[in-house]
């Protein structure tokens, strides 16, 4: 087994990890960083400033990047499954319209006025994964022809559907009566709570879904040779496509919940991989998995530094800089047959 | 290849400590957070806008505030000194402009907020239950100020705000001055028996559809204890859209600009398609006014009467 | 042995295969003629399992006399007992020769498809036997059509099936790649005692390197036997609604298809 791949991507995570800790709108001197860090060894207790360093990193910083470094895992590695499922260069989690069905349901949990507990501040997150999950559902349900699911059924279903509800979304926005602030902030990704909560509230859901995609690796090689070819060789196609299906949306309706609907990271993410470390998706999901989250943490990074103390949103991020990375990376690739 | 990444990464992180630096090393913050100005005095227990029970230890010493209505209320009644961060909206009175923000336009900071060590974080209808919850979180006292629906409810959340910093003296007089001021709009608009149509626009980025204030809003509110009568009160929604056929059927004789931050004027109006036929642009009827005045929830509400006044009744109000 | 029986296949109202009947033994190539539009093609992809049947059986019968309904099976079964080589039309063109080979073995590894030495082994047996193992590193994008024809076969030898289908195999080959496909098609099914149905074109190279012929026309099968007995002028002139002259092979001992002759054929 290839072991390069995995260092590079293992180690740009780990750089970004540490930079996620040691950097954000409050400035940290590194010296301090030392020294908070051997303060945890030692179990000792701080005086100011350093206890105020330290409980911004334990209590606002380290549960962030635990939480943006599974959305873009989530991310990656489902948009990895996507472009594999549809064999569509241009497929990415949101293309059957996850993040449509998602929006809708945040915004139509953000209309009732909930009240302040633990379940009323969990319900625009718990809508808009059931809205994210129902699309799925609704759309693999209108593709479906007897026993097989056509690619271009669920293409053609899923952007329709997207259409519909992000259109439906777009009414109920303009005629809230001052949700509309809200809503466009969690659309863009920016308005996820702080601590562990959300972390341990997505988990169970990503451990699921991303396990199921890491183990099927095998079953999307053969699927690259279309669906009868597949079958010719031994895999149960429709059982398989099914089974990714399902689990890269709940790992992306997971992700979105708590982190709003960010661009890119799902689709430029394993585009990379496919032209740095080949086309084999046993090797391409672990891959994609890894740099989505390095990436997407960076582009958190980014987010909340470039412009501190405002923040910008992180799809804003992942595009600025996202795009013209990937078109860098395209432009120097040697081979001509990546896909 | 790896080099590359490598370097790549370095010159991230050069773009990302070369960003501004925000807010910068707490050093003025570094002490803890000082007792209460009373320490005998008894700890002040309210319920906010979100049915939270919120407890002080004394009056707030250490506020941040995340609305701008809430900045121009605590200046407003004397608490100004007090008051540690502000969020981006907040532009008045001039003194706040030199406090540190936390945020706004999208999202808020929260280690900026933390690094300040507040003891009273001012929250507003304008921010959300997440925000709340995850300060909350973070060990910090948050107090929610809902907004308010009737001028009424806004003296309360003046003595709100007051009992929360220890202005409450300040504040009393405060209010009564305020009421007074609208007693005397009151008065002098019950005997006139003319009340003038008003178009109050609060965007017209497509002048055959601009937006104008719904029934139950502030604006709404101001224009009818001003002597006036809101078009947008016969529509739907908060921020409800009027057709310009519906306009020149209706035919205000008054229009406001609440626009006019954002570069509305009066000579623009004239200019637009199809508008030149309303008889308050022939008049010469059309007015600019600071939208701030009349649709942020603080003491300036009572300017913002009084100006809404002096244009619908220039010769009663000089 | 294969053996399909009364095999009919419909799509929607439109039936495509009528009572289709025929066996192809071990060690023997039987090719299946027919003009376009006659369901060869159909055929392959019924007995493969990738479109569902009307009415019909399809059975793999051993030696030893047992039989096996290979509808009855799962996918994973049946791809132990046929494999299928399709025409080279869209391969994924970033996956190399070996890694494309080795899925071959899908149905004999778990569900990680994780390869032990042995199947590594019989990988590179199966290329060998098609002349590709110098191949192997090379991406499938860069090769040749008949390269690539050849790395399907491999991939469908590396499935170690008793039964081998192929679909059009040649249609998109030069000539030197049509001879040497089939002379390995044929060399392999009678040293490993395959039974190999292809579904082809080319009346000549079928006549050649087949020991036994059937012809569809219309989803029906007009004719089966061996090539002197199906490439006959009346046949063929009917099911290609071309008049052709058959003439002895000047150096096999096999028909010649000729298109065109001089003396009309009298139409029924």
């Amino acid at each position: 087994m290839m072991i390069r791949p995995y260092l590079y991507t293992l180690l740009f995570l780990f750089l970004t990890v540490v930079f996620s800790i040691a950097i954000g709108s409050v400035f940290i001197p590194p010296a301090d960083l030392g020294r908070i860090l051997i303060g945890w060894l030692n179990k000792a207790a701080f005086s100011e400033p350093l206890k105020t360093f330290s409980f911004i990193i334990t209590d606002i910083r380290l549960p962030r990047t635990a939480l943006v470094l599974l959305t873009g895992a989530a991310l990656g590695g489902s948009g990895a499954a996507y472009q594999g499922l549809f064999r569509n260069p241009l497929a990415d989690p949101y293309l059957i319209g996850v993040a449509s069905g998602a929006g809708l349901g945040a915004v139509l949990a953000m209309s009732i006025k909930w009240p302040y507990s633990f379940w009323g501040l969990m319900a625009v997150p718990a809508a808009a994964f059931i809205g994210a999950l129902l699309t799925v559902v609704l759309v693999y349900s209108l593709a479906r022809i007897g026993k097989t699911i056509p690619t271009t059924n669920l293409i053609l279903a899923g952007v329709a559907f997207g259409s519909f509800a992000t259109a439906l979304t777009t009414y109920l926005m303009l005629r809230s009566t001052g949700e509309l602030h809200r809503a466009i902030t969690w659309l863009n990704g920016g308005s996820s709570q702080a601590g562990w909560g959300p972390v341990l509230t997505v988990l169970p859901y990503l451990a699921i879904g991303l396990g199921l995609l890491l183990l099927s690796g095998h079953a999307l090689n053969l699927l690259q040779f279309g669906d009868e070819q597949a079958q010719q060789m031994g895999l149960p196609v429709t059982r398989a496509r099914t089974l990714i299906l399902l689990a890269a949306s709940l790992a992306t309706a997971a992700a979105v919940s708590f982190s709003g609907i960010i661009g890119f990271i799902g689709l430029i993410v394993p585009h990379v991989m496919r032209l740095w470390f080949g086309a084999d998706y046993r090797r391409l999901l672990p891959l994609s998995l890894i740099s989505g989250a390095g990436a997407l943490l960076l582009a958190d990074i980014i987010a909340r530094t470039v412009m501190a103390p405002q923040e910008l949103p992180v799809g804003i991020v992942t595009a600025l800089v996202g795009v013209p990375f990937f078109l860098w990376v395209l432009r120097r690739a040697k081979n001509q047959g990546y896909w | 290849m790896f080099r590359n990444l490598l370097f790549a990464l370095l010159i991230v992180t050069l773009l990302v400590a070369c960003g501004p630096a925000g807010i910068s090393t707490p050093t003025a913050v570094s002490t803890e957070p000082p007792a209460s100005a009373e320490p005998s005095a008894p700890p002040i227990t309210l319920t906010d806008g979100l049915d939270r029970t919120v407890t002080l230890a004394g009056p707030a010493q250490r506020v941040v505030s995340l609305a701008a209505s809430n900045t121009e209320i605590l200046y407003a009644i004397g608490a100004g000194a007090q008051v540690l961060g502000r969020d981006e909206t907040s532009d008045f009175p001039a003194e706040a402009l030199s406090l540190p923000t936390v945020g706004g336009y999208s999202g808020f900071n929260l280690e900026a907020i933390v690094a300040l060590h507040p003891d009273l974080v001012l929250a507003g209808g304008i921010n959300t239950p997440e925000l709340v919850a995850s300060l909350e979180q973070l060990g910090l006292t948050v107090y929610f100020l809902p907004n308010p629906a009737t001028l009424e409810e806004m003296y309360i959340n003046l003595e709100t705000v007051a009992r929360l910093t220890g202005h409450e003296s300040e504040t009393a007089a405060l209010v009564e001055s305020l009421k007074a001021r609208v007693a005397a709009v009151d008065d002098k608009i019950s005997p006139l028996s003319y009340r003038p149509t008003v178009f109050y626009e609060m965007d017209a980025t497509e002048p055959t559809k601009p937006y104008t204030a719904g029934p139950g809003t502030f604006v709404d509110l101001l224009i009818a204890r001003a002597g006036g009568l809101n078009i947008g009160a016969e529509l739907q929604g908060q921020w409800a859209q009027i057709s310009l056929e519906q306009l020149v059927v209706a035919n205000p004789a008054i229009i406001i600009l609440g626009d006019a931050a954002y570069g509305e004027t009066p000579e623009k109006v004239v200019q637009r398609t199809g508008w030149l036929t309303l008889a308050a642009i022939q008049a010469g009827q059309v007015f600019p006014i600071d939208d701030n005045l009349v649709s942020r929830p603080g003491p300036r509400l009572v300017d913002g009467l009084e100006a809404m006044a002096k244009l619908l009744h220039p010769g009663v109000f000089k | 042995m294969l053996r399909i029986e009364n095999l009919s296949v419909s799509f929607g109202m439109r039936r495509v295969l009528t009572d289709v009947s025929l066996e192809v033994n071990s060690g023997e190539v039987l090719a299946l003629i027919g003009p376009n539009g006659a369901g060869k093609s159909t055929l392959v992809r019924a007995i493969s399992g990738v479109i569902p049947l009307e009415k019909g059986r399809i059975h793999s019968d051993y030696v030893s006399g047992s039989s096996v309904n290979l509808l009855s099976l799962s996918s994973v079964q049946r791809a132990r007992s046929l494999a299928v080589v399709p025409q080279a039309a869209s391969m994924p063109p970033a996956f190399t020769v070996w890694e494309t080979v080795l899925m071959g073995r899908t149905p004999w590894l778990n569900f990680l498809g994780q390869v032990s030495a042995s199947d590594e082994a019989i990988a590179r047996l199966a290329l060998q036997k098609v002349d590709a193992l110098d191949l192997s590193a090379r991406r499938v994008g860069e090769l040749s059509g008949g390269e690539q024809q050849r790395v399907l076969l491999a991939r469908a030898l590396a499935q170690s099936t008793p039964i081998l289908l192929l679909d059009e195999p040649t249609s998109n080959l030069d000539l030197h790649y049509q001879v040497s496909f089939m002379e390995t098609v044929s060399a392999l099914a009678r040293r490993d005692n395959l039974a190999v149905l292809v579904a082809m074109h080319d009346l000549n190279l079928a006549a050649r390197y087949t020991s036994r012929v059937a012809l569809l026309v219309d989803g029906k099968i007009k004719a089966m036997g061996t090539p002197l007995q199906v490439l006959t002028p009346e046949l063929i002139s009917i099911a290609y609604h071309l008049p052709v002259q058959v003439i002895p092979h000047p150096f096999a001992d096999v028909p010649l298809v000729i298109p065109g002759n001089t003396a009309p054929v009298k139409t029924p």
